[in-house]
């Protein structure tokens, strides 16, 4: 006959934990063993998951101030801002103007197209890479200067740099220069989608033979805006035939969307 | 007896358990933030709500892992019966995270865009969407409405309202709950992470958990496969035991019935009694408890019967059906019939010496 008792079988088999009574010395001698083992156990899952996650990306997005330019804003193919940076390459910084959340199109700034302004908002940044948060409920924070519009940054000199074939990663250009970190892969594909479907612009992020990164604005095959094609290949890894373009400091990626295709991670 | 059957309201026990449950999730959040918010080796700081979202969703999948152990474990053996005694409160501990994790997650992600939060949440990766692949949102957003159920139900109230077959049933989907979660985790955060440990703790908290349940699951098949198949002399109705000197004082033999079910038959000394095996409170099985101070006590939460009417103690009310017992030869016999509820089951004394050994009518 088998009978019912358990692998750690008890002096006395009537030694059993009932929860209103006091547990028996068996109990509480492996309990007194096991429990901090258990939250050791537990502790140290926490610990180490969190030490295997992967570089959570650069960038920074300074909340803490507010961050005033003057410059040209140009509304194609992006809402942007150039400024005038004597340090920076080709003595020009261009700034993306993002919305809070994820409504860039919902800004109304066509009056103010190709004009001299001032402008302030939350400075979002990756390397050489800008962007400024503004409110939508308002416009306060922009306003048309008195002085005519620098032509050098209303007009900047176009390069063609020539056909390009790269593999990488579409990416939302607010939370990749630093609102959310990580913002890249399956995690954060939905988010990504929403934010171009919204109007904040493409990045392609791709790494050069050499390995450096590659942060490129994308843009359909004529230099307009990309539009929501592309979005089911949002935040997956990606490639892309195209041409880059250098518009003053930055680079575009022209493609159009069938120009790109799923790639193997 | 009556007053101490009563604690199934809050005790010293309880209190100690729900502050291991507390510094448990501390201890895993607290060590995950503490890691995840130092600058990577890279310089890089993670975003902190993408972190939480992180820690919170990880703390989910360890205690859901942890809940779902203690069942098997106690199967195995009487020493993870404490675990198991207010497993219900770390179920809902557990329904907390996962509800902060699904609340940040919906906000972070998919709120301040051009679509409602949770219309984003259901959308995204539908065919014909501009978001598809695998919606591992979708999959997450169904395992949280089981758990939702689950916890919500987790009272008593909806035990007795319920019934416990269908109560039962209910809780039965932290099973479809754990399945879709990791599938969840893998088509979202592993499909996103590079490095093998995530992967190695999602995969093996799962085949972890299949051999235990596989594990309890045989000893239980063996038990029954030892018992079963043993129709003696008197029909059908009748189903063998065996020698029941080796049933251990205080103690039960669980025998499987033809139609299912189990029946437990415990010893008192020189008596035998025989009740069905499932506690009226939740299927507890009652052969693995012990009888304390003369009452069957259900190894889960304690509830008690009294092993000659299967009824519990005033001022309880509920009872479990008797079975009949019959001794020939030495060798026992209980009736494959459950008697009706309250009727006291034909008792079988065996003579001799309560320790050392059977020393009965005849010899076998
Ligand atoms: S199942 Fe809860 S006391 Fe028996």
């Amino acid at each position: 006959m088998t009978l019912n008792r358990g692998i750690i079988s008890s002096p006395d088999e009537r030694d059993m934990f009932i929860g209103w009574a006091r547990a028996p010395a068996v109990d509480r001698r492996f309990l007194v063993a096991a429990l901090p083992l258990g939250l050791a156990g537990v502790g140290g899952a926490g610990y180490a998951l969190a030490a295997a996650l992967d570089d959570p990306g650069a960038g920074a997005w300074l909340t803490g101030a507010t961050h005033e330019v003057e410059g040209v804003f140009s509304r194609t193919p992006y809402p942007m801002l150039r400024i005038a940076d004597p340090a920076a390459p080709f003595g020009m910084r261009t700034i993306l103007v993002i919305a809070e959340g994820k409504c860039t199109s919902a800004l109304a700034l066509d009056a103010f197209a190709g004009e001299a302004v001032r402008a302030s908002g939350v400075l979002i940044e990756r390397g050489p890479r800008r962007a400024l948060e503004v409110p939508l409920a308002h416009q306060d924070w922009i306003a048309q200067l008195d002085a005519p519009p620098s032509p050098a940054l209303a007009a900047p000199a176009e390069e063609d740099l020539g056909p390009v074939s790269l593999a990488g990663m579409i990416m939302d250009s607010k939370c990749f220069f630093g609102v959310m970190k990580p913002a890249r892969g399956r995690t954060h594909k939905a988010c990504a989608s929403l934010c171009i479907r919204g109007g904040i612009p493409p990045s392609f992020w791709a790494r050069t033979p050499d390995g450096r990164e590659a942060v490129l604005l994308m843009t359909n095959a004529d230099g307009g805006p990309m539009g929501d094609a592309i979005l089911p290949l949002v935040a997956e890894p990606a490639r892309v035939t195209g041409r880059l373009v250098r518009v003053g400091d930055i680079v575009q990626l022209r493609a159009d969307a069938g120009d790109y295709a799923p790639a193997d991670a | 007896m009556g007053h101490k059957y009563q604690a199934i309201q809050w005790n010293g026990n309880k209190l100690v358990y729900d502050a291991y449950v507390v510094i448990a999730g501390v201890a895993f959040l607290g060590a995950f933030f503490f890691v995840g918010l130092a600058p990577h080796p890279s310089g890089h700081a993670a975003d902190p709500v993408v972190l939480a979202i992180r820690a919170l969703g990880s703390a989910a999948f360890v205690f859901l892992t942890i809940i779902l152990a203690i069942g098997p474990l106690a199967r195995l053996s009487r020493r993870f019966l404490p675990l198991l005694y207010n497993r219900r409160h770390l179920g809902v501990f557990t329904f907390l995270i996962a509800l902060a994790h699904f609340g940040l997650a919906t906000l972070w992600y998919h709120g301040g865009g051009p679509l409602n939060p949770l219309v984003s949440l259901i959308v995204s990766g539908q065919p014909g969407d501009p978001f598809p692949g695998v919606p591992f949102e979708l999959l997450g957003l169904a395992a949280f409405a089981i758990l939702f159920v689950m916890a919500s139900t987790s009272h008593d109230f909806f035990l007795n309202h319920l019934g416990a077959p269908v109560w039962k049933a209910i809780h039965m989907g932290v099973y479809i709950a754990y399945g879709l979660i990791v599938l969840h985790v893998a088509y979202g955060y592993l499909a996103t992470e590079a490095g093998p440990l995530a992967p190695a703790l999602v995969y093996g908290s799962f085949t972890g958990l299949a051999g235990l349940h596989v594990a309890s699951g045989l000893a239980e098949w063996r038990k029954d496969g030892a018992m079963s198949g043993r129709k003696g002399p008197f029909g059908r109705d009748w189903i063998e035991i065996g020698d029941p000197t080796r049933i251990p004082d205080g103690c039960a033999v669980i025998a499987p019935l033809p139609r299912g079910d189990r029946v437990a038959i415990f010893r008192d000394g020189r008596s035998l009694y025989a009740v069905q095996n499932a506690c009226r409170h939740q299927n507890g099985p009652l052969g693995e408890g012990a009888l304390i101070d003369g009452l069957i006590t259900c190894p889960w939460h304690g509830w008690q019967y009294s092993p000659r009417n299967g009824v519990s103690p005033a001022p309880f009310s509920e009872r479990i059906a008797t079975h009949d017992l019959r001794l020939e030869s030495g060798v026992l016999f209980v009736s494959a019939r459950p008697n009706p509820l309250g009727r006291e089951g034909a008792t079988v004394a065996i003579g001799g010496a309560i320790v050392g050994g059977y020393n009965g009518d005849a010899a076998p």
